[in-house]
């Protein structure tokens, strides 16, 4: 095994000691709490955060729409800034994810990877149409409008609800039906509205979703 | 019911949170025992005392790679072990309750 072979006096005395019930009790949800800090993969400060960079993001490119007429899509600044959030946000949370499986093994991170592989292949199943319309002369409401804002928050929200769901993870598939719902919403708004559905169903899905998961932590303790 | 009902093994401070951690990770998970370390904020002499202590009660398996300092060792609830959690879980539960 690794490390050192002596024994901390601690330990040999610890057995000795009685453990009140109580404060086995107390101590058992404490490290509960803890590991789970430890483990997760999305931290509520994190879901927040990145709650309010697509808020941010979305809301960006709402402005730069917001009364064209006709039509002609999100300015090159307003894309820029979406670029910059999203590999910050992309950036935080690899950090967060490496340091939550360090030194962790086993089957869970594979199938994290396959269910990241299954987000991907969806998130780009969402370009593949809006490509698809732009080959067919669709208009640009449509091509730089409706279908970039709405396309992937109904696809990816689907996919991740399929996992959530098969993993029994009801937080985080009331958040991905949430996510769908703001999707459904900003493909009936218009090209423009579009992006202010999509940002806020997202901001309030992610953040509901910090909410519930933060509030289970402190409710419901491991050994319960 | 009394504190006798618990399982002595898991019924220690650094033993319950080596259990408690080890039993936060998915079913197959392992852990590196450095990592252990550091979650857990024990001496290496401390944690690996306790560790077997619970391998010996057939609570948790360990695995050695490597030779030297190169070795990593990974460190993984049985399911007898988490059986036992459960159980003892419970005990405590039924004996807060009682009281």
């Amino acid at each position: 095994m690794q490390g050192t072979h002596e024994s901390d006096e601690t330990t040999s005395n610890e057995d000795a000691g009685e453990l009140d019930p109580r404060e086995a009790a107390r101590l058992l949800d404490e490290a509960s709490r803890h590991a789970r800090r430890q483990f997760s993969l999305s931290p509520p400060w994190i879901t927040v955060f990145g709650a309010v960079v697509v808020l941010v993001a979305y809301g960006a490119l709402w402005l730069s729409t917001r009364g064209q007429d006709p039509y002609t899509g999100p300015s090159l600044g307003a894309i820029a800034l979406v670029y910059a959030a999203v590999a910050v946000s992309v950036a935080v949370s690899v950090k967060v994810y490496r340091r939550a499986t360090a030194g962790v093994r086993g089957p869970t991170r594979r199938q994290q990877t396959v269910e990241g592989v299954a987000i991907l292949i969806s998130y780009l199943g969402s370009a593949v149409i809006q490509g698809a319309m732009k080959h067919h002369g669709a208009s640009d409401a449509i091509v730089y409008g409706v279908i970039p804002a709405a396309g992937p928050l109904i696809i990816v929200g689907t996919t991740v609800a399929g996992i959530a769901g098969s993993k029994s993870d009801w937080p985080q598939f009331g958040a991905a039906l949430g996510v769908v719902t703001g999707g459904i919403v900003a493909a009936f708004v218009g090209p423009s509205a579009a992006w202010l559905a999509a940002g806020i169903g997202l901001f309030v899905a992610v953040v509901g979703y910090a909410a519930a998961t933060a509030w289970l932590d402190r409710r419901v303790p491991q050994h319960a | 019911m009394t504190a006798d009902a618990l399982d002595p093994v898991i019924h220690a401070p650094a033993r319950l949170r080596i259990v408690v951690t080890l039993a936060a990770l998915p079913d197959g998970d392992s852990l590196s025992f450095t990592r252990l370390q550091d979650v857990l904020e024990l001496t290496p002499g401390n944690l690996i005392t306790h560790l077997r202590k619970l391998e010996d009660a057939g609570y948790l398996v360990t695995d050695t790679t490597g030779n030297g300092r190169a070795s990593r060792t990974s460190i993984a609830l049985t399911r007898e072990g988490r059986a036992a959690f459960g159980r003892y879980s419970e005990a405590l539960r039924a004996l807060l309750g009682s009281a």
